[in-house]
């Protein structure tokens, strides 16, 4: 008895509570790109006084000579693929720069792992207090369709980096690196290696994921041209370097002949270095190809674990992606597909100027 | 003759008013001090708070839809894990099987054509029948062969996982009846409550009411609280701890046909940890780890705490990993103020 | 004399190489209250268990009313109307004394609602008040976890239980082992008036002058068979102790 009270009790406050919430509700829908940009231009003229960039912002009122305009207050939010991941790390790195130079506010709002179940609830939370534009890296081609559908529906203004969508016309731009080609670099860089025969292994993270399963694609339609190499298949290391390691263990003790591998993104190239390190003398001959170069892997690449690795521009995917956001809200031309491309780092070239300053990081 | 009644008996004086007064006075103190009540505050001034930093983002209908769509699974797994708890057990397979029930349930609507109501019910069947099979070899497990829950649920946690990744190949399997996506995945009841949501509600109704008024209830919270005095009572603890594991899977399976609706594809790796969120939701809302005591309106508070953390945390633009911190803070909490209550209570 | 209401002749039970019982004795008549004693490892709780239905003895033979019977699960001795109060009380501590009374008897709601299983509470709670209230076992608190009440209490309500649904014999193992003095006292006016309602009560204890205060008859278990039967007015403490530890040899008398 007296606890059925107490819920009674509860429940009235709750409800209470949302009908105070939703008295507030009707006046605050979130604002289309004209309110919003409206709004921005008033402010500018007010806010250029205290830009820090240089330049850009006193070209405001003049018609613009940069090519991608000035942000007023215009609030940007990225969701990356996966927290903690310097491939999205260095791509906020290159959207904060372009944010600072374009006067924007920019935060990073991700989950913890690269998985629809974890980026749908942070997607839908910040959708509750709209931004402006979202750059978003759907982790799932299919279950974000709707989710950022929802999303352009309200009047948010979505740019695609690195992943896809089923679907990709909703979003106003999608810019990613062309990872077929690079998928492509990937084999003719391991043949080189390996004298052009032997079998080779792919270790790939997940499908469903469009980018690593370009490169897969990529690797494979370049690899048919060496009649003397064997390509043993692929194996999913779904995004744990561990589990990378144990494939790679594997696949040694069922071929000891293994002169090649390919890993197709960041954690998956760790982890089969690991698995090298760990097979110490057997794996002392095998050639490694990796994708990404963070932190780990630029050491593995010192060490000589790992011989070359297909290095993406995702400072520059991050730039690119405020910049196109920003075009948009401005109601400027947008560019609807943006492809990046590659650098290939080796152990020698490392510290050359067309190298190093792609290299990833792991703090802006 | 067997005795149905104890033996009836001429009415007696009731004790004086002052021990009423006193009884009205304990049971105040033990009102107030009550786990879920307590609990159950701290979700209001949670509300509260978020309300009042973004008035216009936290406290929108739209949002809370969202928030409670995010925990429906979550809850329903929350609802099997508070009778397993309250046993005294723990069932850690709960994700395992929810993806498990989720691939089968795939498999066996895109054999029969993938679209239609009536594959959609059948592939829920499948869901639900695939979850009450794994519960069972749970609780057969635990009952007969008494191997701690523990252990038994771990095992069944990775054989699940790991005959979903055989089945699939590792790859998710994608696919479902248009219906199930558009009707009940992004579709309202009466245009206002989401259908996962009222899914999700049922379940716990459900739940609660067989908890508390039900001698299936009552069986739980003896057998957690003495199992060894429920045996001598004359109560099938084997047969009834069998029936709390084959809930447990098989709601976990309705949650894989929830998810579905959800992804439309079987997350395969989205699930890692659905087994500790719904412990600590079950432990946040007061019910005991060690068994005999719990409520599912407790649960109900303990999976949208952190889901109301997460979502208000994001809003405000908190860094995300405040949030993990956070939900980590409010289980202690929880499993202190348990264990007062607990010393305050054995005298022994 | 007239049929002892339960009675058992030659009980044999082995745990393994350990003989817990060989050939043990028992009888007790309705409206008594029997002690039986024994040193450690005499036999008394084993043979208890047997009677209660809970072990199955390996030999000999059990009677209820003068016919041989067999108690193959302690439901089989509770549907007889005999019942235990164990040592450790068997208690559910969360659950209130209601349903710590009604436990695996609970009263279910009439009609579809009964099938499914609803349990009636305010009956259960409305004979629960009866039910103490008769026994004189002054429960203070209808609806606290059982487990929160002190150690008199809740042997009250362990009593208590076995006393309401006891229509025959009613076993109680160290009813007032852990207790202080008036908590006692109240325990054993308890069972005085469950033995004056008509029920057989048999006690295990080891404190002697309890034993004296309250038994109508003491039955003596030593390694595992009877070796003496007393009435306390007739004999002296040292006597029953001798019999105990063996110094003193009573003729067995049938």
């Amino acid at each position: 008895m007296r606890r059925t009270r107490l819920t009674l009790a509860a429940t009235v406050a709750a409800l209470s509570i949302l009908a105070a919430a939703c008295g507030g509700d009707a006046a605050e829908e979130p604002a289309g790109t004209g309110t919003t940009g409206g709004a921005a231009a008033t402010d500018a003229g007010a806010e250029t006084g205290t830009e820090t960039a240089g330049t850009e912002t006193a070209g405001t009122e003049t018609a613009g000579t940069e090519t991608a305009g000035t942000g007023g207050d215009y609030r940007i939010t990225l969701i990356p693929g996966v927290t903690g991941d310097e491939f999205y790390v260095s791509m906020e790195c290159g959207a904060r720069e372009a944010a600072e130079e374009l006067g924007v506010e920019l935060d990073v709002q991700g989950a913890d792992t690269f998985d629809p179940t974890a980026q749908t609830p942070v997607l839908e939370a910040v959708l509750a207090d709209p931004p402006d534009a979202i750059l978003i890296a759907p982790t799932d081609t299919q279950a974000l369709q709707a989710p950022i559908q929802a999303a352009v529906d309200a009047g948010v203004v979505v740019v695609l980096v690195d992943t896809t969508l089923d679907d990709p016309s909703i979003a106003a731009s999608a810019i990613a690196s062309d990872n077929v080609e690079g998928g492509r670099m990937a084999a003719e860089a391991l043949a080189e290696l390996i004298g052009e025969e032997g079998p080779v292994l792919v270790i790939n993270v997940n499908p469903g994921i469009s980018t690593t399963d370009q490169r897969q694609q990529g690797f494979e339609g370049g690899i048919e041209a060496y009649e003397n190499i064997t390509y043993l298949g692929t194996e999913f290391s779904n995004n744990e370097p561990a589990q990378a390691a144990s494939i790679v263990d594997a696949t040694l003790a069922a071929e000891p002949e293994l002169a090649g591998i390919f890993a197709t993104n960041l954690f998956s190239a760790e982890g089969a270095a690991t698995g090298i390190r760990n097979a110490g003398e057997a794996g002392a001959d095998i050639s490694v190809v990796g994708f990404d170069a963070g932190p780990a892997q630029v050491d593995q690449l010192e060490e000589g674990l790992v011989q070359a690795l297909i290095v993406q521009k995702p400072l520059e995917i991050g730039r690119q992606g405020v910049e196109q956001a920003v075009a948009a809200l401005n109601g400027e031309p947008v560019e609807a597909e943006i492809s990046t491309d590659f650098v290939t780092a080796t152990q020698e070239n490392l510290d050359d100027e067309e190298i190093a300053p792609f290299l990833y990081r792991d703090a802006c | 003759m067997s005795a149905t009644a104890p033996k009836p008996a001429p009415a007696v004086e009731a004790p004086a008013a002052s021990a009423g007064a006193s009884e009205r006075r304990r049971r105040a103190v033990r009102l107030a001090t009550d786990s879920t009540a307590l609990i159950f505050v701290a979700l209001l001034v949670l509300l509260a708070i978020f309300s009042a930093l973004k008035p216009g983002a936290f406290a929108t209908v739209n949002n809370l839809r969202n928030i409670s769509i995010a925990a429906a699974p979550l809850l329903v797994l929350g609802v099997g894990m508070t009778f397993v708890i309250i046993t005294a057990g723990i069932d850690l397979s709960v994700g395992s099987v929810l993806v498990f029930s989720g691939v089968i349930a795939v498999k066996v609507m895109t054999a029969l054509g993938n679209s239609g109501w009536g594959v959609v019910v059948v592939g829920t069947v499948a869901a639900m029948l695939t979850g009450l099979a794994w519960g069972l070899v749970n609780g057969a497990l635990i009952a007969k062969a008494r191997i701690p829950a523990l252990i038994v649920t771990l095992g069944t946690l990775g054989a699940g996982l790991g005959g979903a990744q055989l089945i699939t190949g590792g790859v998710n399997l994608r696919g479902v009846p248009r219906e199930l996506v558009t009707v009940v995945g992004v579709g309202r009841l009466f245009g206002v409550v989401p259908w996962l949501v009222a899914v999700a509600l049922v379940v716990t109704v459900v739940g609660a009411v067989a908890l508390r008024m039900t001698r299936f209830g009552r069986y739980t919270f003896a057998i957690g609280s003495n199992a060894e005095a429920a045996r001598r009572v004359g109560i099938n603890v084997d047969r009834h701890l069998i029936k709390v594991y084959a809930l447990s899977g098989m709601l976990a399976g309705l949650a894989g046909m929830i998810s579905l609706a959800r992804f439309t594809n079987t997350t395969i790796a989205g699930h890692s940890t659905d087994n500790l969120q719904a412990i600590a939701a079950v432990v946040i809302g007061g019910t005991s780890l060690f068994g005999g005591v719990g409520t599912i309106l407790g649960t109900v508070v303990g999976v949208f705490i952190p889901a109301v953390l997460q979502n208000g945390f994001v809003i405000l633009r908190v860094q995300p990993f405040w949030q993990e911190v956070a939900v980590g803070v409010v289980l202690i909490a929880a499993v202190y103020v348990d264990q007062l209550k607990r010393r305050a209570r054995d005298r022994l | 004399m007239t049929t002892p209401l339960l009675q058992a002749h030659g009980i044999v039970k082995n745990y393994g190489h350990v003989q817990a019982l060989r050939g043990a004795d028992f009888a007790v008549q309705a409206g008594e209250v029997v002690a039986l004693i024994g040193d450690n490892g005499a036999g008394k709780s084993t043979l208890v268990k047997v009677l209660a239905g809970v072990t199955h003895p390996d030999g000999g033979e059990i009677r209820f009313s003068g016919r041989v019977v067999s108690l193959p699960s302690p439901t089989a001795a509770r549907a007889m109307g005999i019942e235990t109060v164990y040592q450790d009380l068997a208690l559910a501590p969360d659950l209130d004394p209601a349903a710590n009374l009604f436990l695996g008897r609970e009263l279910v709601r009439p009609g579809l609602l009964g099938r499914l299983g609803f349990l009636d509470k305010s009956a259960m709670a409305e004979r629960t008040r009866t039910a103490f209230a008769e026994m004189g076992a002054g429960v203070q608190s209808d609806t606290a976890p059982v487990g929160s009440l002190s150690g008199g209490q809740r042997q009250s309500i362990a009593v208590g239980r076995a006393a309401a649904w006891a229509s025959k014999v009613v076993f109680m193992d160290e009813p007032t082992a852990a207790l202080g003095v008036v908590q006692a006292g109240k325990v054993l006016e308890l069972i005085r008036r469950v033995r004056d309602s008509g029920v057989a009560v048999v006690l295990i204890s080891h404190n002697m002058p309890q034993v004296f205060e309250i038994a109508d008859r003491i039955e003596v278990l030593r390694l595992g068979r009877r070796v003496a039967r007393y009435r306390p007015a007739e004999v002296s403490m040292e006597d029953v102790v001798g019999a105990m530890t063996g110094a003193v040899v009573q003729e067995e008398v049938s």
